[in-house]
């Protein structure tokens, strides 16, 4: 069972100044499984995303006590934070393609990292665009501005960008959120397909996103996790009161 | 009944007048132009077009008539080339070091340094260019001199540096604020994807901004074209192509100033059509200017970013998911990313060292002028009584400088400020008539400060009879400072939310009232920085008044008919003698000293009175 362990949080406590955003926050993450972060807005999802690859560094004022591990290793220790990030993918809520062509948006991180042979980089994209379920739309457009593609194929060309660095985990930060209902199923039958190879982390306002594909969830409220399990069981008989009356529609 | 009526009587009254300045630049422009272009005409006629532009040959002769036999020679493509390198040398110094610095200030510079940093910068950009001039030839001439075979520093490295200082901070503030409004997002997603800093600096958000930041290059093309002064102290000034780098060339610009006061008649046709041809350039310019500031369509975007090779359409065959790639044969998680970015973080050091030299450039030009300068200023210099024999007083000069600025604030500001009403308030948005007019004040801002001074010349002093008088000189200055004052005065109250305007509809108050009682006020801390700005400039131009108000000291003025130099001018003046070293260093230092402080108080009352708006 520890084997299967991705990432790992030991009493994580995260503070904005005086704020604290994020409290005891007691987690094991399984890896090659979806994840759903559910709960209120402002009850620290994002936040503890943000932790798993240190994009809270970004942020002045935010201090972390407690410890995140992934794959056993202790992320907040001396470690290269690039290459944290290279292995630890992000998708952020609105699509934030770099201004080039879709195929520069998809070479920038593997050049980032070194790669630099035409050969390789053109597999990358390929494969990246592929894996994206994009490449038979766009294949004809790899040198058109990555911002002339709709918002829903933005939002898959991040995913894909995300995954040319080969990362193992990827974060996504409520990636449907603006996107109209079909770009959402692609993406959603996207992590489907996606969950065989890397781990995934999803926060999200939608339940229904989380009960169709997520393997386990979380329930979040003012910065502390108040229940965790399969989701299957927390969305039938969720244990907290709490998470039951939000679940059921009480508030949030 | 009868009151609204009234009150209607007089919104359509202020509506039309409003409207009759803003038409009132458009006719500016038109006359300005057409003006230039037919005084133009018998000389392109007598000298022959193609045989003045791509002749090699200047030797001018005062004599010369449109109908007799010609003695001189006109042939400007010297200083065609001469323009050319200058402005080339100018973009090679100044817009490197300008883009640098910028990207220094926006991305890397630690948060307390960046606003002193910023607010220097824009300080700086309102120096006088003539101040940037004399300190090439006291100091940067001298110094060359040493390296030069003939023992003289003036020529292309000369004006390449003074020019390229000069137009830095103008590049710098622009190419800044154009980073700084890169959407943030393009910066997390790079870091996300486990970019480095200066790799996410320099392949996301600097090819980001490229449009802004080309455009505060033109801009600085466009100084550096126009700019007259500066370039007539230190380039040498022989019609002659420049071979080397210390060989002494000259400026179409600095053509005009050379022998604009004692040409005859030909030889004046053949200077205005050096202007003209040199207005042309400048136009030219600032539609490549506008044409990179109006940001490309988005979604259209054919080359940008090509700084990678072209993808083929091979992968066809290529079977989905079969391929190893190379990035996902993992080495091991979370080792030191083993790439390092040489190129950016070299980039980055070299951004350091760009804003390094610049400020350093730019202060030793200012303190060393204050160290020599300041402990001279005197009241004898001051407020001495003006002789021509003795001890220099600039007294009068600043007694004329006053005049003039009064003159100029009296004729330019209310235009310029009831052209942006209408402009802001009363015509549509983008309507046909507002695109002209902005095309027209954009147009009237182009043009380079030495060609408003040769149409003031012409048509002010010459043709109106004015004669070489503050009159004419602030007439010349207000066609200059009104489109600025446009623009300044349009952009603050474009600023002013619309809902406040709305309100006070909303409680019956007519559109004049409105205006009047809550537009204005709240657009008036812009207004005021624009109007600050606006004398600043009055201050620290020279070629506009160089021969519509006289280019030398003269006894006090008596009325608004005297002629003599302004302060500007009067550095130029005695910049140029060689025994007055002590007196033309103070006078830089007050120019410094007057254009520094108007500059701080545009930034105060922006600040303080942003403040008190803000807290009512």
């Amino acid at each position: 069972m520890e084997n299967n362990i991705c990432i790992k949080t030991k009493n994580l406590n995260l503070f904005y100044d005086a704020f604290q955003a994020l409290k005891e926050v007691n987690l094991e993450i399984p890896q090659k499984e979806i994840t759903a972060f559910i709960g209120p807005s402002g009850c620290g999802k994002t936040t503890l995303l943000k932790c798993f690859n240190r994009m809270n560094d970004l942020i002045k004022g935010c201090k972390k006590t407690g410890l995140i591990e992934i794959n056993g290793v202790d992320i907040n220790s001396d470690i290269d934070v690039n290459a944290l990030r290279r292995d630890v993918g992000m998708v952020f809520q609105k699509p934030n393609v770099f201004p080039m062509s879709v195929q520069d948006n998809i070479t920038y991180g593997p050049m980032t990292h070194g790669i630099k042979k035409k050969s390789v980089l053109d597999n990358i994209v390929f494969d990246s665009l592929h894996r994206a379920g994009l490449w038979n739309e766009i294949k004809d457009r790899l040198n058109k501005s990555a911002l002339s593609l709709s918002g829903g194929q933005q939002q898959r060309l991040c995913i894909a960008r995300a995954l040319a660095v080969a990362p193992l985990i990827l974060l996504m930060d409520e990636p449907t959120s603006a996107l109209d209902p079909l770009s959402t199923s692609k993406i959603e039958d996207l992590c489907e397909e996606l969950k065989k190879d890397y781990t995934i982390v999803i926060v999200t306002h939608n339940m229904q996103q989380a009960v169709r594909i997520s393997d386990n969830t979380s329930f979040f409220l003012l910065g502390e996790m108040l229940e965790f399990g399969k989701s299957d069981e927390v969305f039938a008989n969720p244990k907290n009161k709490k998470c039951e009356n939000y679940i059921t529609g009480r508030f949030g | 009944m009868k009151l609204i009526k009234n009150q209607k009587t007089k919104e359509s009254i202020f509506k039309l007048i409003f409207a009759m300045t803003a038409v009132f630049t458009i006719f500016a422009v038109i006359a300005i132009i057409v003006f230039l272009l037919y005084y133009s005409i018998p000389a392109f006629q007598k000298i022959g077009f193609f045989n003045f532009i791509f002749g090699k040959e200047w030797n001018s002769s005062s004599a010369d008539t449109y109908d007799g036999e010609m003695q001189g020679m006109y042939g400007i493509l010297t200083m065609i080339v001469g323009s050319l390198f200058a402005t080339s040398g100018a973009i090679l110094v100044g817009g490197t070091l300008g883009f640098f610095t910028a990207i220094f200030i926006a991305e890397f510079c630690p948060k307390k340094l960046k606003k002193i940093f910023s607010n220097a910068i824009n300080l700086l950009a309102g120096i006088p260019s003539v101040v940037y001039g004399f300190f090439g030839m006291r100091v940067l001439l001298p110094l060359l001199g040493n390296f030069s075979a003939n023992g003289d520093g003036s020529g292309i490295l000369s004006v390449s540096i003074i020019l390229g200082i000069m137009i830095m901070p103008t590049v710098t503030a622009l190419s800044t604020s154009s980073l700084e409004s890169v959407d943030r997002n393009y910066y997390e997603g790079s870091i996300a994807l486990g970019a480095s800093r200066e790799r996410s600096v320099f392949k996301v958000i600097v090819p980001a901004s490229k449009s802004g930041i080309i455009a505060s290059i033109v801009l600085g093309i466009g100084r550096a074209v126009g700019e007259t002064m500066a370039v007539v102290m230190i380039a040498g000034n022989n019609p002659v192509f420049p071979t080397t780098l210390f060989s002494s060339f000259r400026t179409t610009t600095a053509n005009i100033v050379m022998e604009m006061s004692y040409g005859g008649e030909l030889q004046t046709g053949a200077l205005i059509a050096t202007g003209v041809i040199l207005t042309f350039f400048i136009l030219v310019i600032n539609i490549c200017f506008n044409m990179v500031k109006k940001p490309a369509n988005s979604t259209s975007n054919n080359k940008f970013m090509v700084y990678l090779s072209g993808i083929k359409q091979k992968f066809e065959k290529s079977k989905f998911l079969n391929i190893k790639s190379e990035s996902l044969t993992r080495t091991k998680f979370l080792t030191k990313s083993r790439h390092l970015d040489i190129v950016a973080i070299s980039l980055k050091h070299f951004s350091f060292i760009s804003a390094f030299l610049g400020i350093v450039a730019l202060l030793t030009t200012i303190i060393f002028i204050f160290v020599n300068g300041f402990p001279y200023i005197s009241s004898e210099l001051l407020f001495g009584e003006f002789n021509y024999g003795g001890d220099p007083s600039i007294f009068s000069s600043i007694v004329s400088t006053l005049m003039l600025v009064f003159l100029t604030s009296l004729l330019a500001f209310p235009i310029g400020i009831m052209a942006a009403i209408f402009l802001a308030e009363y015509s549509k948005r983008d309507s046909k008539l507002v695109r002209l007019i902005r095309l027209m004040s954009e147009t009237l801002s182009g043009i380079p400060s030495i060609v408003y001074g040769l149409f003031g010349m012409l048509f002010f002093s010459q043709l109106l009879k004015l004669g070489t008088s503050i009159l004419a000189g602030g007439l010349t200055l207000t066609l200059m400072i009104i489109p600025t004052t446009i623009r300044g005065t349009e952009e603050s109250l474009l600023m002013v939310n619309e809902s406040l305007r709305e309100a006070s509809y909303a409680l019956g108050a007519g559109k004049l009232k409105t205006i009047r009682r809550v537009v204005l006020p709240s657009a008036l801390p812009g207004i005021c920085a624009s109007v600050i700005l606006g004398i600043s400039r009055m201050i620290a131009e020279s070629a506009p008044v160089l021969f519509t108000m006289g280019a030398s000291i003269k006894p006090m003025p008596k009325n608004f008919k005297s002629s003599g130099a302004s302060l500007a001018v009067a550095l130029y003046a005695l910049g140029r003698e060689w025994m007055h070293i002590n007196e033309s260093y103070a006078t830089a230092c007050i120019l410094i000293i007057l254009v520094l402080l108007l500059n701080l108080l545009s930034q105060g009352i922006v600040k303080v009175l942003g403040k008190r708006i803000k807290g009512a």
